[in-house]
């Protein structure tokens, strides 16, 4: 099994590599993005990655907010679960920027307060910073290797910081919503909801990813923790789920209902466009329908370790769908046909470059939450401190 | 060249009533326009530039092309802030040809996937009551540009006459203006030739472009523009040697107008408050600077 | 101003520059690149590159057959960039001054239509052939080696087993008569012989010991072998055309030069001819003579404006110039258009009336609008019924017609113009009018002004006569309006307002008339019923009207020109005779297969029509009237470009039928790659040329060409000149080797040399310097004239050689530079209303309804004569029996062809900015009644047929068979029932295959063969192994085919 695993992220790493040379290699040269379809794959990943860390680090904050004693022993796992995917969201935009050394720029010469992009890069660097110091404490107080005064100031100093952290993610992802729903230009995606499903999208994403760690990896399976754990965590990850669909569907009725044809040309592409399948079957048949139904009546561990997976790994559909869509429509009738050139038109499928270098941060992510479990030993039940 | 002489020329030819004020694309304008510059080619200062281009024709007749080369020039002798550059459209007169189009690629040394002025077209009506649209479309150079607003590093903005430009070498490439622009201008630069896959690279695909008054070489994958988002600029590199957008001085429909609002005595402000113009998607508030006339 | 030469910083220094202005730009955030940073003051010296006028060559267009003034930017020595020259009335609408300054020209841009925007792309073209390439396998085979130039004009001039192939003649083998005196003699005698006046022993017993020099010693009239030697240029064009001419005619002594005109629009050209030709009397004579080919509306003064099978904005001659005029007049003035045309085009979707005719019924609608003009008595009655130009002068005008002429008529057919002799009221010369009921002498250049009477229909001294008049009233009233719209297609109001409205302006309609009406087998006749709808209004010569254009200076030294090339420098000239292969400008009845056989000839000859592209290589394998040894093609691409030209790919690529086939060429195109040799040819931004202006310019305007940038094909010496290999390098080498005359040293008159290109072309500028009185550039101009050509190699390019070229003397040669420094030379704007309401330039001549000339020829084939008067006939084969086109069956639809703005006949594919952009592949344009009849959608693919080709298949012979097949396009702007298709595709080379050269295999670009050229399926004349024709202005047919298409 274990072998198996460390054959196909071998082969993915090499994959991925051969990707990421490209990309250095020829630009964006290999992309299939273009003009018209500006944003791809990467992009698509980037939120989902960035999704997927709110949706954990909220989960820790069960802990180190709200004290919740059932989540103590898998807070650092959290933390470390939204580190990592962190890492994968910022590295997958990096891929995507056309000078990927001036990045620093977005430090040096930021764009405030006009440019939802800058505040967002603002948020999460933010939010990095207090990630890794979350991180630090609660290793610390953890560690054992301090107590009295000291472990106080520590607990307190997360607490204080955990506290910060909930509306930080809160914005900082509600922003990666906002840099979609504040343009205007983009009937699809300009509508105050977008950040509020952005938000309930990290947290049924973040949540079935962590769910789905926990009931895969956690070491100590036939205990009544597990279960317990399991359980709550299906719970929530039900909730999002659902609450995620319910706003979806609040997006696209009244959207659809009697709208302009400018306004619902992105959701109908969505809906019956010429990836129809990724709406239909991917998110909502196995992102949605198959994991409620397995989340609502079974209990078992793999059931609901498969079902939190199928919407973990489903939901870079929905980002997907956010994306793409929106930018697949002329935005002035004719424009298609009006230069006609590869980079010109409104199909957008990724290249193999891009799924290569999509892999490659896949398989770094799990590479680096590999060896972070490894070296912290996050999954071991009794390495958990009691608080 | 005295007035005296100039007027009996023209009253001499008009006896005969023939239409030969040709470019007299602002018929009702274009007298009291003409009138204009008589007396303003008296002040000196405007001659001072290079002397006006309308001297180069010798007869007694207009030439708006050569007009609006007087009046950019003539703002030029203003300081940035105090000019104001628009562009208007007749689509009356647009033939659909797209040399504009071309000239624009040929001008900026444009990649495949970038072109800053593509001509939309669109048949309208049933047989036999058929007719063409053709919708030029460059840079609007918004007055309130969402483009520049969503730079996250400030690598593009609205210069003080208006054009919104991008800077080359700081635009990291990320894309978001491309979204954010209405009118769908903005174009990534993929580091692409036209020659790409052909027995070798044409010369065409090595002329560096000029924009912003630089030399912008091809030859790196990796260094601007390539990676860059690129936009029109009104030819702002041509605009700051007196010269028009080459869009327009190639149009073969005469269908182009450019100049300085804050002129009132130019011709695209005589133009642009006319009756039967307007602007594309007026409703974003966008406020272009391209106007078009129907 | 003058800082722009003082400040004249190197491109270096102002990299450097900006380079370091860069460094400190970067530094601030906000910052920003090098002009940001400078001071308008600073600024002001950044001199745009593209824009110095030491960066500048003015040279001319050839993207298609404007030949527009452009103005060249030079970049790093290569060309960077086109744009209009502002000097010239075609770019600038009005043009600078003539005398305006080059360095404040520089500043202003003319325009120029896309294709000419991206000629760099065909300069630039990657597939260009740079070598002499020969090939290395069988004729089609794509297999190529690369030979040194002088090795492959030695084999050309000297045959051999050049292929592995057996023994190939060279042109020494061919040009066999070289005796100047011989040839004069013989070619005189030939010609009597063949009218009948020398018998053939005579003939031979004169010319006993050249006998072996004809073609057929029994037949001599049919000229010497040397016309088996075969030039067939496509798009030729001036200064080209007549060096060429020189070489075929004068060097190798052979009558077969040829343009394509018949491919392109020669029955318009042939139909204004033949209405327009002069009578004029010399030593008691009359002879019809001279004409003019091309007349266009003079649209900046026009009210109302018919286009004809054509339109202002996209194809024609030519959109640069004209769109403007109509779009100022449309949106500025009164102007009104019409276009009669089955397609919706940009002019017609812009004109007041789309009249979707129903195709090759033109004469019809004429007719119809004729009819309604008549009855209704709109003509201009006093224009008509001025007889002599005394009579014109009297009343206003500048023209004269036949109208009130009277006309003999036989068998109920009109013969010939009644002559005053023939009842004895004067000579031979004179003609015949009524005045008030009673028969008047006419001499049409008499003092006395006669008004005849316009119609006449009697008796004089027992022959029966008419009035050219009658014969047009009659003709019109020989069908109601209603059948004149029946038969077009279209509704009775569409005509009876048109008419209405064409006859609302008094002199200021017009009518212009291109392909569409004209590329029918009755397209002559189309044509001349349109010119009679612009001479019922008498609107020629009249600012509104039809103007004949400004013209040009005469470059080859024929009117106060220094070198003329028309009548003199070319000592030891061949003297060619015999027949053109293609039976052009020639009488049947004048030859001696004609007496042999009589009719039926095997092949129809056209005394009226000259350039005929599709009978060569047709009468090539039929041998009529002989047959072709060496087949010479230049920038011309008969297999693809004529309709069914495909069917002559047997032909040419069986060196058994053909048995030398070399062509110029910029690429391997798809009939030069068929050939045994491949000359690399210049491009039109690396060579020199005189082109002539469309007649839509009102001004005189005397374009050169002339290098911008270095050609990029090889360099050679010949005889110590080093020059790129092109047209004019293997003319001037073969010339030498084979040691004729024309070219090298002592080609011209005074000993003076034509060793290379310039010798030839300057000597054409100097003659325009002469005749226009051109200043002489400053010194100033002349620094700029040498600095602006650094950038070629000093053999090259040189000014001492220059100099020579023009002949030595430093004024002359001031005043050339003058010229080439603006493009060309260009009469000022004001100039063409200086004679208001007239045009400046005027044909001041004789329009006939009823051409004569015509009237008195017969089809070879039939033996019958031709009509008289431009009436409306049906689509018909070359022996007279109609094709049926008229009634289209259920299955069929009517095929038409046009051509988009972007592309350049078929020689653009290399423009990926515009042609592989704008529209990348052909489409069948079609009705949405048609598609939907079909269950089509748009972007189905169908494949086309048709009785010609039945399998829509194009047969390479070298195992490659093209489907002929594209997507179609469904829209509304088509007549229902026609089905439409541009030109510019269908490539089976030109770069869109793979080709092998010295065993290395060159990858295709596959972007360039997408879809279809609908050439291939167009209707042939069987028997005749060629498109349908029209017999008499011998236009080939692109819109008399009806096709069936299938879903593929
Ligand atoms: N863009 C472009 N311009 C060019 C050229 C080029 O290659 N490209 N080439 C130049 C040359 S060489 C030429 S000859 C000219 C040609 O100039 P045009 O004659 O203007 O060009 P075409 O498109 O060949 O014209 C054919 C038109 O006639 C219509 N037509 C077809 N059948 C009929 C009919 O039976 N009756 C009538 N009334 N109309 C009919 C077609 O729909 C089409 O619109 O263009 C010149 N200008
Ligand atoms: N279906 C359809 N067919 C048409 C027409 C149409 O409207 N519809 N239009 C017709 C008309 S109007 C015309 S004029 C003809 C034109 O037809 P042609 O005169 O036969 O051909 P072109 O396409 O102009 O180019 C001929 C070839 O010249 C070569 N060439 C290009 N540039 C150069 C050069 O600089 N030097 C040399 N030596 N060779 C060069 C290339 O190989 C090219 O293939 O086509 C006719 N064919
Ligand atoms: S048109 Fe688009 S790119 Fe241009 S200024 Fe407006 S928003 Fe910006
Ligand atoms: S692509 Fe460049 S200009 Fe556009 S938003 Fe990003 S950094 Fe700014
Ligand atoms: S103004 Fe200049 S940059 Fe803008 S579309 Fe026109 S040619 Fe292109
Ligand atoms: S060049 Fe002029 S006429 Fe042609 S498409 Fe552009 S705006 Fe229209
Ligand atoms: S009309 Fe023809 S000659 Fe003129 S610029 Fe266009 S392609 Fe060139
Ligand atoms: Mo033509």
């Amino acid at each position: 099994m274990k072998k198996i695993f460390y054959i196909l992220w071998g082969i993915a790493f090499i994959l991925g590599c051969i990707g990421v040379a490209q990309r250095f290699m020829y630009g964006h040269e290999l992309a299939n993005y273009g003009n018209r379809v500006v944003w791809g794959l990467w992009v698509a990943m980037y939120i989902y990655f960035i999704g997927l860390s709110a949706g954990a680090f909220l989960l820790s904050s069960l802990v180190y907010v709200f004290k919740i004693k059932m989540f103590e022993k898998v807070g650092k796992l959290a933390l470390i679960t939204a580190l990592v995917t962190l890492l994968c969201a910022l590295l997958s935009i990096w891929f995507d920027l056309g000078h990927m050394w001036r990045a620093y720029e977005v430090i040096t010469r930021p764009n405030l307060p006009h440019s939802m992009m800058a505040w967002m890069i603002w948020l999460y660097s933010a939010y990095f910073l207090l990630l890794v110091l979350e991180t630090l404490y609660a290793f610390r107080i953890e560690s054992g290797k301090y107590d009295g005064d000291k472990l106080k100031s520590y607990q307190k100093k997360l607490g204080i910081l955990a506290t910060i952290g909930i509306p930080l993610a809160i914005a900082f992802h509600g922003g990666v919503g906002a840099l979609f729903g504040v343009v205007a230009a983009n009937p699809m995606w300009h509508s105050a909801l977008t950040p509020i499903f952005f938000l309930v999208g990290a947290i049924a994403s973040g949540s079935a990813l962590f769910t789905l760690i926990f009931a895969f990896f956690w070491d100590n399976k036939k205990g009544e923790y597990y279960q317990n754990m399991l359980k709550t965590l299906a719970k929530i990850v039900l909730v999002a789920v659902l609450f995620d669909v319910l706003l979806e569907w609040a997006e696209l009725s009244i959207a659809l209902w009697m709208g302009s044809p400018e306004h619902t040309a992105g959701f109908r592409a969505m809906l019956f466009g010429q990836y129809w399948y990724v709406f239909w079957i991917f998110h909502l048949l196995f992102g949605v329908v198959i994991p409620v139904w397995i989340l609502a009546t079974k209990k078992n561990g793999i059931a609901i370790g498969w079902a939190s997976l199928l919407v973990a790994f489903t939901f870079i559909g929905v980002r997907l769908n956010i994306v793409v869509p929106g930018l697949i429509g002329e935005k002035i009738p004719g424009e298609a046909s009006a230069y006609i050139q590869p980079r010109l038109t409104y199909n957008y499928f990724p290249s193999m470059m891009e799924w290569l270098v999509g892999i490659f941060i896949v398989a770094f992510g799990i590479g680096l939450f590999y060896l972070g479990n490894k070296y912290f030993k996050l999954t071991k039940e009794n390495n958990s401190v009691k608080s | 060249m005295g007035n005296t002489k100039k007027n009996d020329r023209r009253d001499f030819l008009s006896k005969f009533g023939t239409a030969f004020i040709a470019g007299a694309a602002l018929s009702p304008l274009i007298s009291n326009a003409s009138e204009l510059l008589e007396t303003e080619n008296n002040v000196t200062e405007i001659k001072n530039f290079k002397g006006s281009f309308e001297d180069l024709l010798g007869g007694d007749y207009t030439n708006i092309k050569l007009r609006m080369q007087d009046d950019v020039r003539r703002a030029l002798k203003k300081p940035m802030k105090d000019r104001k550059w628009a562009m208007a459209i007749d689509l009356r007169k647009c033939v659909g040809c797209n040399a504009c189009t071309v000239a624009c690629i040929a001008e900026n040394a444009l990649p495949p996937g970038v072109v800053y002025r593509p001509v939309i077209k669109e048949e309208i009506g049933t047989y036999p009551n058929v007719s063409k649209i053709n919708l030029p479309k460059p840079c609007m150079q918004c007055d309130e540009p969402p483009c520049v607003d969503v730079c996250p590093v400030e690598a593009t903005w609205k210069r003080e006459d208006g054009i919104v430009v991008i800077d080359y070498e700081a635009c990291i490439g990320c894309r978001y203006c491309m979204t954010a622009c209405p009118y769908e201008h903005r174009m990534f630069d993929f580091g692409e030739k036209y020659s790409d896959g052909l027995p070798l690279v044409a010369n065409y695909d090595k002329r560096p472009s000029f924009e912003y008054g630089k030399e912008w070489d091809r030859e790196d994958r990796h260094s601007s523009p390539i990676g860059n988002v690129r936009k029109c600029t009104f030819c702002a590199h041509r605009l700051d040697e007196g010269l028009l957008p080459q869009c327009l001085t190639t149009c073969i429909g005469g269908a182009n107008y450019f100049g300085d609002l804050n002129d009132e005595d130019s011709v695209i402000a005589k133009l642009v408050s006319r009756l039967n113009v307007f602007r594309l998607k007026e409703e974003m508030g966008t406020e272009p600077n391209v106007y078009y006339i129907r | 101003m003058k800082n722009k030469i003082k400040n004249n910083e190197s491109r270096r220094s102002f990299i450097k520059k900006s380079a370091l202005l860069g460094v400190a730009a970067t530094g601030s955030l906000t910052g920003f690149s090098a002009i940001a940073s400078m001071t308008e003051e600073e600024k002001r010296k950044f001199m745009y590159e593209l824009q110095k006028p030491e960066n500048i060559i003015y040279s001319a267009c050839l993207q298609c057959h404007n030949s527009c003034s452009i103005k060249g930017k030079v970049f790093d020595g290569k060309l960077g960039k086109i744009d209009g020259n502002p000097y010239s009335p075609q770019n600038m609408l009005p043009h600078l001054d003539y005398k305006s300054d080059i360095e404040f020209a520089s500043d202003v841009d003319g325009k120029v239509c896309p294709k000419g925007q991206a000629g760099v792309q065909t300069l630039y073209d990657p597939y260009r052939v740079r070598k002499v390439l020969k090939r290395a396998g069988a004729r089609g085979s794509n297999k190529w080696e690369t030979v040194d130039f002088h090795q492959a004009i030695d084999e050309l001039v000297n045959g051999g087993n050049l292929f592995g192939e057996g023994n190939v003649k060279g042109l020494k083998d061919i040009i066999v008569l070289r005796d100047p005196k011989v040839a004069k003699e013989m070619a005189a005698d030939a010609k009597a012989f063949g009218k009948g006046k020398m018998t053939l022993e005579a003939f031979k017993a004169k010319h006993a010991n050249n006998l072996d020099k004809l073609i057929d010693p029994n037949h001599p009239d049919l000229g010497p072998l040397n016309n088996k030697f075969v030039m067939m240029c496509g798009r030729i064009e001036h200064g080209r055309k007549e060096i060429g001419k020189r070489f075929a005619h004068g060097t190798m002594g052979s009558n077969n030069f040829f343009e394509h005109t018949t491919i392109c629009e020669q029955s318009h050209h042939i139909a204004y001819k033949e209405v327009s030709n002069q009578w004029v009397v010399k030593d008691g004579k009359g002879k019809w003579t001279g004409g003019k080919t091309h007349l266009k509306p003079d649209i900046l003064n026009s009210e109302f404006v018919i286009f004809f099978g054509t339109g202002a904005f996209e194809a024609n001659f030519g959109k640069t110039s004209m769109a403007q005029k109509v779009t100022d007049g449309l949106v500025d003035r009164n102007l009104k258009l019409a276009v009669i045309d089955p397609r919706m085009s940009q002019t017609a979707a812009k004109a007041h009336w789309w009249v979707p005719i129903k195709p090759g019924t033109d004469a019809a609608f004429a007719w119809g609008m004729i009819r309604w003009i008549i009855e209704n008595e709109r003509f201009d009655k006093t224009a008509l019924t001025n007889s002599n130009y005394a009579a014109a002068h009297e009343t206003g005008e500048t023209t004269i017609s036949d109208a009130t002429l009277l006309v003999k008529i036989e068998n109920g057919k009109p013969t010939t113009f009644l002559r005053a002799n023939e009842i004895g009221l004067g000579s031979s010369t004179d003609f015949v009018t009524m005045v008030d009921g009673k028969p008047t002498k006419l001499d049409i250049h008499g003092k006395k002004a006669i008004h005849g009477d316009l119609l006449t229909n009697t008796t004089i001294k027992g022959i029966e006569v008419k009035s050219s008049f009658q014969l047009v009233v009659d003709e019109a009233m020989s069908k109601t309006l209603g059948q004149w719209a029946g038969i077009s297609g279209i509704k009775v109001n569409q005509i009876t307002e048109i008419a209405k409205e064409f006859t609302s302006h008094g002199k200021k309609s017009a009518i212009d008339m291109y392909r569409g009406a004209v590329q029918h087998t009755n397209g002559y006749y189309n044509g001349v019923a349109i010119i009679y709808l612009n001479m019922l209004i008498g609107n020629t010569d009249w600012l509104g009207g039809m103007q004949v254009g400004g013209g040009h200076w005469h470059e080859d030294g024929s009117k106060h020109g220094i070198y003329n090339f028309k009548k003199a420098n070319h000592p030891n000239k061949l003297t060619a005779f015999g027949p053109p292969i293609t039976r052009e400008k020639s009488r049947y009845e004048d030859y001696s297969l004609f007496r042999e056989n009589g009719y039926p000839a095997k092949r129809n000859w056209y005394p009226h029509s000259g350039n005929i592209y599709q009978e060569i290589l047709a009468s090539g394998e039929d041998k009529y009237p002989y047959g072709i040894d060496f087949l010479f093609l230049h920038k011309g691409t008969p297999l693809l470009s004529a309709p069914g030209g495909n069917v002559a790919i047997d032909y040419v690529s069986d060196p058994k039928k053909l048995p030398i086939f070399i062509a110029s060429d910029i690429v391997i195109g798809e009939t030069s790659m068929f050939a045994d040799y491949i000359i690399p040819d210049t491009t039109y931004m690396e060579r020199w040329g005189t082109p002539h202006t469309t007649p839509d310019v009102a001004q005189k305007a005397s374009k050169v060409r002339q290098p911008i940038v270095p050609s990029i094909t090889e360099m050679v010496d010949i005889n110590g000149e080093k020059m790129p290999i092109n047209l004019e390098a293997a003319y001037i080498a073969i010339a030498d080797k084979l040691g004729l005359s024309g070219f090298g040293e002592n080609a011209l008159d005074n000993g003076l040399p034509l060793t290379r290109p310039e010798d030839w072309y300057l000597k054409h500028v100097a003659n325009i310097a002469t005749e226009g009185k051109a200043k002489e550039a400053t010194d100033e101009e002349m620094k700029i004239f040498e600095s602006a050509r650094r950038h070629f190699p000093k053999e090259y390019v040189n000014m001492d050689r220059f100099r020579k070229a023009v002949g030595g003397d430093e004024s002359l040669f001031r005043k050339v530079v003058y010229i080439l420094n603006r493009g060309g030379m260009f009469e000022d704007y004001a100039k063409s209303f200086a004679k208001a309401p007239y045009a400046e330039h005027q044909l001041k001549g004789f329009l006939k309804f009823f051409p004569e000339n015509v009237a008195k020829t017969k089809n070879s084939i039939t033996g019958v004569n031709y009509n008289g008067i431009g009436a409306y006939e049906v689509i018909k084969q070359m022996d007279g029996t109609p094709t049926g086109f008229e009634t289209v069956k259920d299955d069929e639809l009517i095929m038409s062809t046009f051509k988009e703005v972007f592309g350049g006949q078929s020689r653009t594919i290399s423009n990926y900015w515009t042609q592989l952009s704008l529209d990348p592949e052909n489409v069948l344009y079609i009705n949405k009644v048609d598609a939907d009849k079909r269950g089509l959608k748009n972007n189905d693919w169908v494949t086309l047929h048709s009785d010609s080709n039945p399998e829509g298949i194009v047969d390479l012979k070298n195992g490659t068979k093209i489907q002929v097949k594209s997507r179609v396009r469904v829209i509304q702007g088509v007549r229902p029932g026609v089905v439409t298709m541009s030109w510019h595709f269908g490539h089976w080379a030109y770069g869109s295959t793979d080709v092998v050269i010295d065993g290395e295999t060159i990858k295709g670009d596959a972007r360039r063969k997408d879809s279809a050229c609908p050439n291939p399926i167009m209707a042939i004349d069987k028997s005749l192994n060629m498109c349908l024709t029209d017999p008499i202005g011998a236009s080939a047919s692109y819109f008399n085919t009806k096709v069936r298409i299938k879903r593929a």
